[in-house]
């Protein structure tokens, strides 16, 4: 078993109209045993980003101590809040300086930028090699082909942010149904211009 | 001239080298069959594959056994082509021995005894069944190489199952939909939901692509349609 697969987790972002959606499953586990079922790998770097981080739990939380370090930095010296296609460049140098000796994460960076609240997503493998989509990102080695199966099928561009949650959370439940590794019930955040509306699901409780 | 010998690689001191011969390989594809109330939808793609190439765009991994039941098989092509022939074959015989043709519950049962014959050598196959059942109701049924069977509303197997299966379970059995209703579906909505899910399925599984193959077994027999997939 491969050190991505350790701890298991999904995490997914869409782009919809003006919004982008995020979600993550909440298992935290340890190969076969479930050891919290309240874990979300989403995280809020500011009210327009969002940072989404599967692989190893301990370098998830050592690199995401670092990201927040880095991004409370950057406000303090830019007197401006960072943009998610800049966090993304940050989180892939950043990954890159350890090329040889890798923290084991998969990130994803989700949010709006700009004047006109555009909608940016991205993932990275854990040498930090950045992957732009206008569609859909996944993270997360143990689900990706059923998160990739449905979300193919089910995603279309250009959803208002009530379907865009529809859609994000059937993709996500349908897809960890299928993986013994993640699951335990998701979070769901829907990031538009003026508002941020993060939901809890109860999917399967295995 | 007399040139000294040069070592090209020596082996490590205490360990053997072994050199195996594996008899099995995945040509890959995908394959799922979706029923319902009458009918059964059965759907694959007709592309082979060696490792990283194609050997070929048009093999077919239906295969029709009676007129009221088709197999779809997926993993080693060779194995399947003998499965193939060798439940022809026997359906032939039952059919001379018995007046009649087998009945899919009986052509399900006969399948898992025949994948479990070889348990010790199994048929690099993964299986799904299709077809109506003797009361004309449909019925599918999914398969291990070694003929652990389940008779299922839905299945599906190959290399773009992990693809596929969520998305039947989402919108066949409605998982996660609690408000949807659960009514009859008409086998033309199941056609255009079966290229769909291999239409996703080839988008991202590199295995699967080329054409595929539909195959609907209704009581007033099994029509064939063929479509195009993607042929990256």
């Amino acid at each position: 078993m491969s050190i991505l697969e350790y701890n298991g987790g999904a995490c997914l972002a869409m782009v919809g109209k003006g919004c982008v959606a995020v979600a993550s499953d909440l298992r935290f586990g340890a190969q076969a045993t479930t050891i919290a079922t309240n874990m979300p790998k989403v995280h809020r770097i500011n009210d327009k980003c969002f940072v989404g981080l599967a692989g190893l739990t301990s370098d998830n939380q050592t690199i995401l101590n670092k990201i927040l370090f880095r991004t409370k930095l950057y406000s303090l010296r830019e007197e401006r809040e960072i943009k998610p296609s800049v966090l993304s460049n940050l989180i892939s140098t950043m990954l890159y300086e350890k090329r040889f000796g890798p923290y084991y994460v998969e990130p994803l960076v989700c949010g709006l930028e700009g004047p006109e609240d555009k909608p940016f997503i991205s993932a990275m493998d854990l040498i930090g090699a950045p992957l732009l989509a206008e569609d859909f990102v996944l993270i997360g080695s143990t689900v990706t082909e059923a998160l990739f199966g449905i979300c193919e099928s089910l995603y279309r561009p250009n959803l208002e942010p009530e379907e865009l949650f529809e859609i994000i959370s059937q993709c996500l439940l349908a897809g960890v149904d299928r993986d013994a590794l993640s699951g335990w019930g998701a979070v769901v955040h829907i990031i538009t211009k003026d508002k941020v509306v993060s939901r809890t699901l109860r999917g399967r409780q295995d | 001239m007399e040139a000294s010998p040069v070592i090209v690689s020596a082996p490590l001191p205490n360990v053997k080298e072994q050199a195996r011969f594996s008899p099995y390989t995945n040509n890959g594809g995908t394959v799922l069959a979706v029923a319902g109330k009458d009918f059964c939808v059965l759907g694959a793609d007709t592309r082979m594959s060696e490792g990283y190439s194609i050997t070929s765009r048009n093999v077919s991994k239906l295969i029709q056994l009676t007129n009221k039941c088709v197999l779809a098989s997926s993993g080693m092509q060779a194995d399947i082509a003998t499965l193939h022939k060798i439940l022809l074959i026997r359906l032939e015989m039952y059919k001379h021995e018995n007046g009649r043709e087998m009945s899919t519950t009986s052509i399900a049962q006969f399948l898992a005894n025949t994948l479990y014959g070889k348990r010790f050598f199994p048929y690099y196959t993964f299986n799904v069944l299709g077809g109506i059942d003797d009361n004309g109701v449909g019925c599918a049924y999914s398969y291990d190489a070694v003929g652990s069977f389940e008779r299922v509303r839905y299945s599906s197997s190959g290399t773009g199952q992990s693809l596929v299966q969520p998305l039947l379970d989402n919108q066949v059995a409605k998982k996660h939909q609690p408000n949807a209703p659960l009514e009859d579906v008409v086998s033309e909505d199941v056609e255009q939901f079966v290229r769909d899910a291999l239409n996703s399925a080839g988008e991202r599984d590199i295995y699967t692509g080329d054409h595929m193959e539909l195959k609907t077994v209704k009581a007033t027999g099994i029509t064939s349609q063929k479509f195009d997939l993607k042929f990256d």
